[in-house]
């Protein structure tokens, strides 16, 4: 081992959007490994851990929550250029999160009904993925991240290699765990033949219907499977509704989305502008 | 009905070395193997048995609103009285209330999972300095008695038996588990909607490989042993001899279900004609509904894909490997650093297909489906294999011809009149006729086909058909000559003579899922036209569009409107070019194939439409080869003297060919050297 052990240790920051933190507390729940973690790794800066500050640079930076605010949208182009490799971690950096519902509605009608003086707040109309700013690395999915796709990112890091994060339907964990499938033995809508793996198929097993936080696979056919809900009797806002959860912002179930009239709740009530492009 | 070649029952060699002997048919059974008959009663002490054997029971139980295979202990376990509902994409149980326990079909779970379950332990990998060294994981399975297999199932362990031990090298860990375990299988007295085992000849009825085997009736079960341990297990259970009432019923009942299912997916051929269609525009068409998430195989009781994968320590210096289930229709199962093999889902739909029923039985020697129907149930947007083989391979004689309207004017003496509805000049010697009060087979004619069009004291001419409308065909035709010109005189309300349609069609289904390009000149864009309009009302179904139109001068660019519509639509690539510049032209000059010599698509991808003068059509089709493009994926339409346009008169022959009637729409590789011979 006296090879590896020469490697330098690799500098490790975690910095947060706009997101709840459960993600980075995944990195805490890599309990049997966390000693040997600080071994292989120098984690400077994590602000769930710990109040040491670092101003990098970093050799894997992981990054949660989403774009809300313009100090975000600055911080992010700072911290970019301070890290070699750059990781989102979770569906808000990754896909936008919950709050990124808010870019089908008005945002200044949501800030007047929330907060008594919004012109304290100051924040964007849009809620959006880390990528729609900055260069990318990698990507790790999920409401929360699982602790062993995170493990797997920075074991590749350390040992130089990709990462094995198998693009696959959940619907494979699912059968692998051996579940009764809840959509055709139930007929309970389930996202999961759409949705990247990596959660171990857990709402199925529990007799729920997957609702997509690990986002769109590859090849995600939700043309199909809406159809499959309309034919099974569903209709407009009961489909946006399936759709429009922590990743309903990634493009496959935006489309789906907007073709079923919209997330349920948009502001001005009634709305059927549907989205709006956060570019422009 | 059933495909002898390709059964599983060949004798095939059990996992413990010894041939498996196919058993004794009802009835001819000697006094070891039975058949015996079991009380209801007792059907637990075989499961006591069992247990005081050693050996973990997997039979069936109602878990989650499936009956499942899982490890039962008791006849409490059973599902009891419980029977299920099956169809494309769905499954649910009912109840019956009766005592019958085998009264369901096969659910989600097969033996599969136990013999080659989803997740097995391949290897440590250790790495000390320079050295490494792996250490295989021991292969320990439980001692096992499956309980309740289905003739199906039984198949396909013994499809699995040879995919796995039948080669020159074997998978140690299946052998393990497949000697360990126990089956004691069920004759089906009851099928769903989804079952297809009798076209696979698979089922209902048990045919080998069991160790016992039972049919249910309502007072007990016909009970007969296969092998040594079975005739062990007889020997200790409370049994007296089946009678004949009984023999027969059970005979009966299992009769019943085979002729319940019939016979929904003809064998016959199936390979071959399935080898065949690996262009289908079907494998585009099923992958609209297809999401690719891999349900159909992993409910498949024979489908065998794995991938490694690893997990190692934060150094690298320990690393342990697993088999996992995989299947050809995740994403990463056909990539490569370069890019990805199947990284359509037609295509992996296309590979699962395929290798079940053609390619399957060219590695293993049998079908790798035993029609049990999983992969239609468990489909979440319930995709039915059996419809997807008729449509993709259709048996012989269900086979459709392509659609010939029997144009009622069919000899060459009777000619049907129709109205000219309006006149339109299209370029200075061009003139399109719409013509209203056709016979209906024109309405119903197909892209690409031509008309004979008479007028008195003129030699009727075969001219192309330029649209198919609602109630009007359209007829584009240029002043070619004193016969042409009495038809292009014509005014509004006149009446002509017209029969057909006739002739071959443009092939659009084969174009589905594909790159279409269209390369024409001058006039020959009049026969594209139907073409190009139904692309575009099926817009959905086709990649890429590109439209490549040379003329000799600006002005002779037929249905100009038109070009400009569809370059204005955005999802058509339309270019012009002519071989004469004119007032106001800023586009290209030179010939058409300029238009593409130094595009960046990929004609690998692509079917090509070509209609032009014959000396065009030969540099076109040369520089589509030189872009990847084979001549079976380019159509031609070839124009010739004609007179009856039925094949008759001999005047439209090249080579082996009448254009009239083979044609004029010909797939390049079917004219072979003919094409450009006789050329102008």
């Amino acid at each position: 081992m006296a090879t590896v052990a020469a490697r330098p240790r690799l500098r490790v920051g975690v910095v947060k959007m706009a997101s709840c933190d459960g993600c980075q507390l995944t990195l805490l729940d890599l309990e049997d490994e966390l000693l040997a973690l600080g071994e292989r790794f120098d984690i400077i800066e994590f602000p769930e851990a710990s109040s040491l500050r670092s101003h990098g640079p970093f050799d894997v930076l992981l990054v949660e929550g989403s774009i809300s605010t313009p100090d975000q949208a600055a911080e992010i182009v700072e911290l970019r250029a301070k890290a070699r490799l750059l990781v989102t971690i979770g569906a808000c950096a990754s896909y936008g999160g919950i709050q990124a519902l808010r870019n089908w509605s008005d945002h200044d009608v949501f800030r007047a009904a929330v907060y008594a003086h919004p012109e304290f707040v100051d924040s964007l109309a849009t809620a959006t993925p880390v990528s729609e700013h900055v260069k990318v690395d990698a990507e790790l999915h999920g409401c929360p991240i699982s602790p062993e796709q995170l493990r797997e990112v920075l074991v590749s890091v350390a040992v130089g290699r990709r990462p094995q994060i198998r693009e696959e339907s959940v619907c494979i964990e699912c059968k692998r765990r051996g579940s009764v499938c809840v959509m055709v033995a139930q007929g309970i809508p389930c996202l999961g033949p759409v949705t990247q793996s990596g959660c171990g198929a857990l709402c199925p097993a529990f007799g729920r219907g997957c609702y997509g936080c690990f986002g769109p696979r590859e090849q995600a056919n939700t043309r199909s499977l809406s159809d499959t809900f309309v034919a099974g009797g569903r209709e407009g806002e009961d489909i946006s509704r399936l759709f429009a959860g922590f990743t309903g912002w990634a493009p496959p179930f935006r489309e789906v989305i907007r073709e079923f009239g919209g997330p349920p709740g948009m502001t001005p009530a009634g709305s059927t502008e549907g989205e709006r492009d956060v570019r422009g | 009905m059933v495909n002898e070649e390709y059964l599983p029952y060949a004798p095939y060699p059990s996992p413990t070395g010894t041939a498996v002997a196919a058993p004794p048919a009802h009835g001819g059974a000697g006094p070891s193997s039975g058949p015996w008959f079991l009380a209801r009663a007792n059907l637990g002490l075989l499961l006591d048995l069992l247990g005081e054997d050693g050996r973990t029971v997997i039979g069936p139980t109602v878990v989650d609103g499936a009956v499942v295979y899982a490890e039962i202990t008791s006849e409490d376990d059973l599902p009891i009285g419980i029977g299920d509902v099956q169809s494309p994409g769905h499954y649910g149980l009912v109840s019956r209330g009766d005592r019958r326990v085998f009264d369901y079909t096969v659910g989600p779970l097969s033996p599969k999972r136990w013999t080659f379950p989803p997740v097995v332990a391949l290897h440590v990998g250790r790495r000390d300095g320079r050295a490494v060294s792996f250490e295989a994981a021991l292969v320990d399975p439980p001692k096992l008695a499956f309980f309740g297999v289905r003739a199906c199932e039984l198949a396909a362990l013994g499809i699995q038996d040879r995919v796995f031990l039948g080669g020159p090298y074997t998978d140690e860990d299946y052998r393990a588990r497949r000697r360990n375990a126990l089956v004691v299988a069920v004759n089906c007295t009851t099928s769903a909607s989804t079952c297809f085992c009798t076209s696979m000849g698979t089922g209902p009825e048990v045919r080998g490989g069991y160790d016992l085997a039972l049919t249910e009736l309502d007072e007990g079960f016909v009970i007969r042993s296969g092998t040594p341990e079975g005739a062990d297990l007889i020997a200790r259970l409370p049994l007296r001899g089946a009678d004949a009432g009984q023999m027969f019923r059970a005979a009966e009942e299992v009769g019943k279900v085979a002729a319940t299912i019939g016979d929904p997916v003809p064998t016959a051929g199936l390979h071959d004609r399935l080898l065949a269609q690996f262009d289908s525009p079907q494998w585009a068409k099923v992958a609209e509904r297809c999401l690719s998430c891999a349900n159909c195989t992993m409910v498949c009781p024979t489908c065998f894909c794995s991938s490694v994968t690893q997990r190692s320590d934060l150094d690298g210096g320990v690393s342990t490997s697993d088999r996992v289930w995989d299947f050809c229709f995740t994403a990463g199962f056909a990539k490569v650093a370069g890019g990805n093999f199947r990284s359509r889902p037609r295509d992996r739909y296309r590979q699962w297909l395929t290798h079940k029923f053609a390619t399957w039985v060219d590695q293993f020697g049998t079908f790798g489906c035993v029609g049990c129907g999983r992969c239609i149930a468990w489909c979440p947007v319930g995709i039915d294999i059996r419809e997807e083989l008729l449509a993709v391979a259709p048996p012989l004689a269900a086979r459709p011809e392509p659609a010939r309207p029997q144009p009622i004017a069919a000899t060459p003496g009777s000619y049907a009149t129709a109205r000219i509805v309006s006149v339109r000049n299209e370029t200075e010697d061009v003139t399109t006729l719409t013509v209203g009060d056709v016979d209906p087979a024109f309405l119903a004619g197909e892209f690409g086909q031509f008309a004979m069009v008479a007028v008195p004291a003129f030699p009727p001419l075969p001219i192309s058909i330029s649209r198919f409308g609602r109630d009007a065909i359209d007829l584009t035709i240029r002043a070619a000559g004193p016969a042409t010109a009495a038809i292009i005189g014509m005014e509004p309300h006149d009446e002509i003579g017209l029969r057909g349609p006739l002739g071959t069609s443009w092939p659009i289904e084969r174009a589905m899922g594909h790159d279409v390009v269209i390369v024409t000149g001058g006039i020959g864009l009049a026969p594209l036209r139907p073409l190009i309009d139904e692309l575009l009302a099926k817009r959905d179904h086709f990649e890429s569009i590109r439209l490549y139109y040379g003329a000799r001068t600006p002005s002779d660019h037929l249905y100009r409107e038109e070009l400009r519509a569809w370059a204005a639509r955005g999802d058509v690539d339309v270019q012009l070019i002519v071989d004469r510049s004119g007032p106001g032209w800023t586009g290209p000059v030179g010939v058409v194939t300029h238009l593409f010599d130094k595009a960046t698509w990929d004609g690998g991808r692509s079917l090509a439409f070509v209609c032009g003068p014959e000396r065009m059509m030969e540099a076109t089709v040369r520089a589509l080869e030189v872009r990847g493009l084979s001549s079976d994926r380019i159509f031609v339409t070839l124009e010739r003297h004609m007179e009856c346009g039925i094949g008759l008169c001999g005047h439209c022959q090249t080579g082996r060919l009448f254009v009239c009637r083979d044609g004029p729409v010909f797939a390049l590789s079917q004219l072979g050297d003919v094409f450009g011979r006789e050329g102008m």
